[in-house]
Formats: structure tokens, sequence, C-alpha cells
């Protein structure tokens, strides 16, 4: 349960449909494949609501981020569960979560799990790490981390093809002197 | 519908066009024809999304609610995931086997018979656990993970203040705290609140054997069960020594039935063919349960421990009003607390002094003060 009422909008039907998700998708796919920089004046283009799945695949190291704390006063949460009187009187089986940061604009829907107050916690989780990237850019704890986390992967490549150099100078240096 | 590939579109053609002049009912007669349809059809390579656009296709020409989310539930579950939105891009758009492709046909019939969709996959979660469900007995709703919120809050602050503290010198080992649910169902709220709070123990008691049952599964299943006591018992019987088998409870919480009876007739299909319906009729007032749980609780409850509930959004004032008129349960609403959708739905109530120990029906509450308790 959240400390400050939040501001809550009863939403009705507004969720895309399955030809935009698909479309979202195949471009979901094209994010994951570019190599991961800072986001500082591309981020408006994945903050529209198709687009707000989770990006941050990250679980390892999430506590060690120093981010922007938000304040729930500064949240607009809505739920696309449609018409009824809600409680015992419905079962209604979708249970996503649209949260918006005003103050930035940022929006993040989740509907990763099944359980409403899980995915709640989840987009909190989420906005915060894009409002904290939306305000800090290359300062955010999350782009040091990648870049750091870059820089090991092409320090262990660059090792590893030395190595490879080196076994295979070796070889052929053996070779030479069996001749 | 650009998604379905021919074989699929050919299906949903065949399915529409199925019951002109037949007499089967058009339900029944499009759940036959496409099972058979796509029996046929098995070896098709089809991936997760396209599965899903296909039963959304049939559910919406059958008039089946949230048919997006049915198919995207159903078909998830068969690939292991929770949600359509927790697969990876891989799985989207990996073939399903044969087998899959069958498991998700025999699914997507119950649903098409509008089986809830918690009961077409035989589980369901809240918050952070997964539940077993079974026909009849009441689908945990989501507002009520909420409730559960309150019951934490509430425990957080009792364990911070210096009186409570103070109060618990006792020799004995006296657990803490002490919570009482009634009307357990399929023990989602006894079950989350053992998990987060691990120094509590449970009495969790439902008028039905089925529930009773059911909440005995899922405490197993979450190995939750030393810390349980599940009890087939009704309100309505008197009798509530055997809730106390510690003394008095810190904490009663409860999702009665509260649906007032002239709104039961207006419940989707899902939960008028399926869900126990005594677990929703709270009578002409939505009242029945609620003044039930609350003449019994004085009897159970420590002073100044609390009550829970969720109800309908007309409840506070009656509760409120008729917690007037009985001066002698020595109850009083404390807060309420608003759900997700601005609603009023839940209730604290606290006991706020000794006063007058009898309880309903002309029973007398024997001494508060058990042997070695000095709570």
């Amino acid at each position: 349960m959240y400390k400050v009422p939040v501001k809550r909008k009863f939403c009705f039907h507004f969720f895309m449909n399955a030809s935009s998700f698909f479309h979202s998708t195949i471009l979901l796919t094209k994010i994951n494949r570019l190599s991961w920089r800072p986001w500082i004046g591309r981020q408006q283009k994945f903050l529209s609501p198709r687009l707000a799945v989770p990006l941050f695949q990250v679980a390892e190291k999430k506590n060690s981020w120093d981010l922007l704390a938000l304040s729930e006063t500064e949240l607009e949460e809505q739920f696309v569960r449609g018409d009824g009187p809600g409680g015992q009187a419905t079962n209604k089986t979708n249970n996503c979560v649209v949260l918006k940061h005003i103050p930035s604009g940022i929006v993040v829907k989740c509907h990763q799990t099944r359980s409403v107050d899980l995915n709640r916690k989840r987009a909190r989780e989420i906005l915060q790490q894009k409002v904290d990237l939306f305000y800090k850019g290359e300062n955010s704890d999350i782009v040091k981390e990648q870049r750091a986390a870059e820089k090991k992967k092409q320090e262990k490549k660059r090792r590893t093809k030395e190595n490879l150099e080196k076994k295979k100078h070796f070889k052929e240096m053996k070779e030479l002197d069996t001749k | 519908m650009r998604l379905l590939t021919s074989p699929l579109r050919r299906m949903l053609l065949g399915l529409l066009n199925c019951c002109e002049g037949k007499g089967v009912s058009p339900a029944k007669c499009s759940a036959l024809r496409h099972s058979l349809l796509l029996r046929k059809n098995f070896s098709a390579k089809v991936t997760a999304a396209e599965l899903v656009s296909y039963w959304r296709g049939v559910f919406e020409a059958n008039k089946i609610p949230e048919a997006q989310e049915s198919s995207e539930y159903i078909v998830s579950y068969v690939l292991g995931a929770k949600t359509f939105h927790s697969l990876s891009v891989g799985s989207l758009s990996t073939p399903l086997t044969a087998e899959q492709q069958q498991q998700v046909q025999q699914l997507s019939a119950k649903r098409l018979q509008r089986m809830p969709v918690q009961y077409v996959l035989g589980e369901w979660d809240f918050r952070e656990l997964t539940l077993k469900m079974r026909p009849p007995v009441f689908i945990p709703r989501p507002e009520t993970e909420d409730l559960v919120s309150l019951v934490l809050q509430e425990e957080s602050r009792r364990s911070m203040s210096p009186l409570v503290n103070a109060g618990h010198q006792c020799p004995t080992a006296v657990p803490h705290p002490v919570i009482l649910e009634i009307g357990c169902g399929s023990g989602a709220i006894a079950l989350s609140l053992l998990s987060k709070l691990p120094e509590s123990q449970v009495i969790a008691v439902d008028k039905k054997e089925a529930s009773v049952n059911l909440t005995r599964e899922n405490a197993q299943r979450l190995q939750l069960q030393d810390r349980i006591r599940i009890l087939h018992y009704d309100v309505s019987s008197g009798s509530w020594e055997k809730l106390i088998p510690w003394g008095p409870v810190d904490t009663i919480v409860s999702n009665p039935p509260y649906v007032f009876h002239e709104d039961m007739t207006h419940l989707a299909e899902e939960i008028l063919s399926y869900e126990d319906l005594d677990a929703l009729d709270g009578g002409n007032d939505g009242m029945r349960v609620i003044k039930k749980i609350l003449a019994l609780a004085p009897c159970v409850l420590k002073d100044n421990g609390s009550v829970f509930l969720e109800v309908d959004p007309r409840h506070l004032e009656m509760v409120e009003s008729w917690l007037r008129s009985r001066p002698d349960l020595s109850l009083s609403v404390s807060a309420t607390h608003k759900d997700f959708f601005g609603k009023p739905r839940f209730l604290h109530i606290q006991k706020h002094k000794a006063g007058d120990r009898s309880c309903k029906n002309g029973f007398v509450c024997p001494s508060m003060h058990f042997p070695g308790v000095s709570c």
C-alpha cells in the first residue's frame, strides 16, 4: 500500500490491439540488438505507451544504484480493467498498470505479472530507472554500469584474442622445430 | 486479423460460417467445429503470437469477455510463463509443438464455456504467491492484495510501538502476531500474511470444506503449513473458543461475502456459473456476515486489536451506524482506505476498551487472562 494517495483515473479500454503489439514487439527486437548507448535526446521516441515495455532487463546490481527517488505525489496511475463494480462483484484478469511521472511526462506500462500489486511495484522500479536516465543522462548509475560492463566485455574479448594468437604462434614455432 | 496465416484464417472463417440453420447452440457448435478443424492442423507452424491472435478471434466470435487477455494467459501458461508480456522475444516467434497446441485448445475449450481463466489454468497469483485454484472456491480479487498491505502496515507500526513491546515480556512463548482470518477461501490472505510475517501464526477458518481443503493444499505447496491452523467453522455457529488456541488474537482479517443480494443477478456469468455464491452473497444489505464477524470480535480480539474488512463502498456508513447502535461491542471504525479505483473498500475497526464482555447470543466472554500470559 502506498503512503500518499495517488490521483487515480478510472481507465477504459485503450490497450493496444494485436497488430500494434506485434509491431512494437518487432521494434523491441531491434532495440535489443542495438548496442546500448546513452539515451539523451532519444528518450522521447521510446516513451510512448505503445513501447513502454520494460527495456531494462537487469535484475542484478539494481539495489546498488543511486537513483532519483520518486514521490507518489508526482505519479499518476491508471488500471486497464474496463467497467464494473469492482471488488467481489467483478472477476477481471487484466492486471495492467499504467504509471506516469507527471513532471517529465514519462509513462510506463507494466503487465509482467498476474498480480496487480506486483505490477505496481515493478512499474515504479522501471519508472524510477527511466526518470533517472532522463534527468541524469550520462551521469546516471545505470549508464555508468552499462559502460563498465561493456568495457569489461571488450577487455575480455581482447585478452581471449591475444591468448589465441599466442597459442597459434607457439604451435607454429613448435612445428618449425620438429622439421 | 492480418496476422493470421492462411490455414488459421480458413479455420476462423469456417468457424464463423458453421452455425447457419443448425439446431445446436452457436457457442457449442463453434467450439466443436473449430476443435475438429484445429486437430487437422496441429502440424502447421504456429507461433505464440499467432495462436493468441487466433484464439482471441474465437473468443470474440463467441462473445467471451476479455478475449485478448484470456488467450494470452492460456498460451503463456502452456509455454511456462505467467503472462504474455513476460515471454522472451524468442518464445514469441518459436513455433509451438503439437502437444502445446493441443493443450491450448483444451484449455480454451473450457474458457469457451465461460469458465474463469483462473479455474481454466487451475492456478492464479496473489501478490508474490502462486496459488492453486479450484471451483467453486472463491477466486481472490486484486483489490484484496491491498487488504494484506494494510494488515502488514499495521503490524509494522505495532511492532515499533514501545507499549506493545512492554506488554510482551511473557515467560511462555505466545506467538506474535496471531491473526485470525474468517472466510479463508483459497488461503490467499492467510498465506500472504504468513509469508511476509515470519513470526506470525494464522488461524484460518471457512464454513466450506472445499475451502478448508484448498487452503491446506496451498499452505503445503508453499511450505507454510506449520504456522497455520485451518478450521472448518461457521461464524454463525457460536463456539468461538476454538478460534483462540493461544488466547485472544492481535488481528482479525476478512473478505466476507458483501455483495448486496439484489446485485447478485447482475454478476458475470463466469462468477454465477462457477464460483460459490455463498462466498459473495451478503444478504439484503450485504451486511449479514460483516455483522456476525463484528459481533464475534470482542470475544476473540485483544484490547486495541484490529479488525480489517474488505467491504462494498456503501458499507462504511452502515458499519459506523451499526457499531454506534452496539456500544457493548466496544468497536469503532478507526480508518477507511480506498482501493486502486478510488472506492472506499477497506475498513480498519479497533476494539477500544475492555468494556462489557458479553457477546451476541448472550455469550459471556471468559476472563481475558490466560495462565502465563500477561498480555
